[in-house]
C-alpha cells in the first residue's frame, strides 16, 4: 500500500481550522465533503466579506501555516442581484519545511513524511475561500501579494483577464493580453462575446485588418 | 561598467517556446530579470465557456504538447467533481497507466531539450528514441500520437488493447535498462556536470511560498506530492514513494532537478508495471467501448450554483481546474473555467532564481525548471 493522508484525519484538521477561523467577524465556513473518483475528500469552504479578507488571510498564513496559494479565480456575474463579482481563492497547506542539515553541516537529510505520525496542525488540507463583491463598476479587493508571493502573478492574471483590481499590489501590468490593450478591456467579462468568422471573410481578409470586434464603439 | 537591459526572446533557444526574458546585466552578471509572457495566449478559458463539457477535453489536450494526457485528466477530474460522477475502478487504473506513461514521455522530452541547452546534443537523440516507445504505447490507448483525447467524464474512451500489457512490460523493462545507460552518459559528462552543478540554488520553503510545486520542490529534499497529500485515483493502492533528491545545504541546484526527474521516470515505470498486475479484471481482458466496467454514466448538464475543482500532479507541478456550472444552454456549458498552470507561476520564480549568476548560466537554470509555454499562456 502506498502512502496517503487519510480522509478522516483531513476532515478533523479542516474542522479544527474552521472552528478558529469562523470566529473572525464576516467569515463563515463549512466542511465540504466530496467523493473524488474513488477517494473521499474534505475541503474547508469559507465565505468571507471583502472587508474581512485581509484579516482572514493573515490568520490563515501565520496561525494555521497555510503556505501555498494555488489559484485565484475571478468571476463576473452581470445578471446576479447580490453579487456582481466573485473571487475564489484556492489554498493548500503543504506542510513543507526545509530539510534538516546533518551535524557535519555539509549535506541534508531528505524530509520523508510519515503519514501515520503527522502533526495534526500540519496535515495537508485544501482551502477554498469565496469573496463576493457587491454591484460596482470598479471592483477591487485587498492584495495578498506580500503574504503569499505566489499570489503575485495570480493577481496580475485576474486583473488582466477579469478586471478586478487589487489594492496595494505592486507592479500590476498586463501578463497574458498584449501590453497595448486599451484600458478597461478585460476579455473574461461577460459583455464580451466570442465571434466567429465566415469562410469568405477569412479568405478576403486573411490578416483581419477589416474585422471589428462585435462590441467596438460601445461604452464598456 | 554600466548596467543595461537585454532581451532574450521571443525567439531564443533558451525559451523553449515564445516568451521574452528581459535581463539586466552588469558585465556578465545578471542583476535583475523580468519575464514577459502572453505571446501565444489563445483564450482557452473564454472558448471553454461556449463549449459543452465533452468538447472541452480536446482543448485541454492542447494546453501542453509535451504532456497532453495529464492536462486532459486534470480537467476530467474537476469535471467529475462538478457533475458528481463515480468512476469504475478499472477505468481509474487505465487512467493511471496513461498518465504515468505520459509523465515518462514528458520528462524525456524535457531531458532531450535540456541537453542542447547546455551543449550536449547527443542527449536529445537518445531521449527522443526512448520517448518513441512511450508514444507508441500511448498511441495504442488514445489512437493519436500527440493529442490523445483519451479520458471521458466517467471513465476512459477505450479499454487496454489486446496484447498491450505484454508490449508495455517489454518496453518498460527495456526502458529501465536504458535509463542506466543515460545516467552513465550524463553523470560522466564533464560538460553536463560543469554546467549544472552549483548553479540556480533554490530552497523548498521559499519555492512553496512562491507557488512552485512538483519535481522542482522534491529536488530540494522534500517528498511533498499531491498524489499522496490530496489522494485521488488509485495511487494509494500501489506500492510507491515519490522521488526525493538529497540536495546540498544551499538548496537544489540544476543537477538535483535533473536527478529527481530521472528517478521519477523509473518510479513511474514501476507504477505502470504494478498497475498492469493489479488492474481489476486483468490486463488481458478487453471490454468494448462504453462498457460499464470502463465508463460510468454522467449527466451532461450542471445546474447554476454548482462548482467543482481538483488538484492534480502534473509532470511540472500542481495543475488545477476550477469549473463553475450553469452556463449557456441550461447548464450544458460551464459558466466559467479557470486553469492553474504550474509553469505560469514557476517562470517568474525561476527568473528571480538566476540573479547573481552569469549570463551563460541562464539557459541551464531556466531549462532545469522545465518550462512549457503552451500551458503558461493558455
Amino acid at each position: 500500500m502506498g502512502k496517503r493522508v487519510s480522509a478522516e484525519a483531513q476532515k478533523e484538521a479542516v474542522s479544527r481550522l474552521l472552528d478558529h477561523v469562523t470566529s473572525i467577524e464576516g467569515v463563515t465556513g463549512e466542511v465540504l465533503s466530496r467523493t473524488n473518483g474513488t477517494q473521499d475528500r474534505n475541503i474547508a469552504n469559507i465565505a468571507c466579506e471583502p472587508s474581512a479578507w485581509r484579516t482572514l488571510a493573515e490568520t490563515l498564513k501565520y496561525d494555521h501555516s497555510v503556505d501555498h496559494c494555488s489559484m485565484i479565480t475571478g468571476i463576473h456575474w452581470p445578471e446576479s442581484t447580490d453579487k456582481n463579482w466573485e473571487l475564489v481563492y484556492h489554498f493548500l497547506r503543504t506542510g513543507v519545511l526545509d530539510p534538516e542539515i546533518t551535524e557535519s553541516g555539509s549535506t541534508i537529510i531528505p524530509r520523508i513524511t510519515d503519514t501515520k505520525k503527522m502533526d495534526p496542525d500540519a496535515i495537508p488540507i485544501e482551502i477554498q475561500v469565496n469573496v463576493a463583491i457587491p454591484e460596482t463598476r470598479t471592483p477591487s479587493i485587498a492584495s495578498v501579494q506580500d503574504i503569499w508571493i505566489g499570489a503575485d502573478w495570480n493577481e496580475k492574471e485576474t486583473w488582466d483577464l477579469v478586471g478586478i483590481d487589487f489594492e496595494g499590489h505592486e507592479g500590476m501590468r498586463r501578463v497574458l493580453n498584449p501590453h497595448e490593450t486599451p484600458p478597461g478591456y478585460h476579455p473574461l467579462q461577460k459583455q464580451h462575446k466570442l465571434r466567429y468568422h465566415g469562410f469568405e471573410e477569412m479568405y478576403d481578409d486573411a490578416q483581419g485588418f477589416l474585422r471589428k470586434a462585435p462590441d467596438s464603439g460601445r461604452v464598456k | 561598467m554600466a548596467e543595461m537591459w537585454i532581451s532574450m526572446g521571443p525567439q531564443h533557444p533558451m525559451t523553449h517556446g515564445l516568451w521574452t526574458l528581459k535581463v539586466k546585466v552588469d558585465g556578465e552578471t545578471v542583476v535583475d530579470t523580468e519575464p514577459d509572457l502572453g505571446y501565444i495566449h489563445r483564450g482557452v478559458e473564454k472558448i471553454c465557456e461556449s463549449r459543452d463539457f465533452t468538447q472541452i477535453t480536446t482543448y485541454c489536450d492542447r494546453l501542453c504538447y509535451a504532456s497532453a494526457n495529464t492536462w486532459s485528466h486534470a480537467y476530467i477530474y474537476a469535471a467529475e467533481d462538478l457533475l458528481e460522477v463515480e468512476v469504475p475502478e478499472r477505468a481509474e487504473y487505465i487512467r493511471l497507466i496513461a498518465v504515468e506513461l505520459q509523465r515518462i514521455a514528458s520528462h524525456l522530452m524535457w531531458l532531450g531539450a535540456y541537453g542542447p541547452d547546455i551543449g550536449n546534443l547527443s542527449i536529445m537523440v537518445w531521449c527522443l528514441r526512448e520517448r518513441e516507445m512511450m508514444m507508441d504505447l500511448l498511441q495504442e490507448l488514445g489512437g493519436s500520437r500527440m493529442h490523445y483525447n483519451f479520458p471521458r467524464i466517467g471513465g476512459v474512451k477505450r479499454d487496454l488493447p489486446y496484447g498491450f500489457a505484454q508490449r508495455a512490460r517489454a518496453k518498460l523493462d527495456l526502458f529501465k535498462q536504458r535509463i542506466q545507460e543515460y545516467e552513465s552518459l550524463f553523470d560522466e559528462s564533464t560538460v553536463f556536470l560543469v554546467r549544472t552543478q552549483g548553479v540556480g540554488y533554490s530552497k523548498a520553503e521559499e519555492m512553496v511560498n512562491h507557488g512552485v510545486t512538483g519535481p522542482n520542490v522534491r529536488a530540494a529534499g522534500v517528498d511533498y506530492d499531491v498524489r499522496w497529500a490530496h489522494p485521488y485515483s488509485v495511487y494509494s493502492e500501489l506500492d510507491w514513494a515519490p522521488a526525493v533528491e538529497r540536495s546540498s545545504v544551499k538548496g537544489a541546484d540544476c543537477y538535483d532537478r535533473y536527478r529527481v526527474r530521472v528517478t521519477e521516470m523509473v518510479e513511474s515505470a514501476n507504477m505502470v508495471l504494478e498497475a498492469l498486475d493489479r488492474i481489476p479484471g486483468g490486463a488481458e481482458t478487453h471490454y468494448e467501448s462504453g462498457d460499464p466496467a470502463i465508463i460510468a454514466k454522467a449527466p451532461s448538464r450542471a445546474p447554476e450554483g454548482t462548482f467543482g475543482s481538483h488538484h492534480f500532479e502534473d509532470s511540472r507541478g500542481e495543475s488545477m481546474f476550477h469549473i463553475v456550472g450553469g452556463g449557456e444552454g441550461r447548464g450544458k456549458n460551464p459558466y466559467r473555467v479557470s486553469i492553474r498552470s504550474p509553469m505560469f507561476i514557476t517562470i517568474p520564480y525561476a527568473s528571480k532564481c538566476m540573479i547573481g549568476y552569469k549570463v551563460a548560466d541562464i539557459p541551464a537554470i531556466m531549462g532545469s525548471f522545465d518550462p512549457c509555454i503552451g500551458e503558461t499562456d493558455r
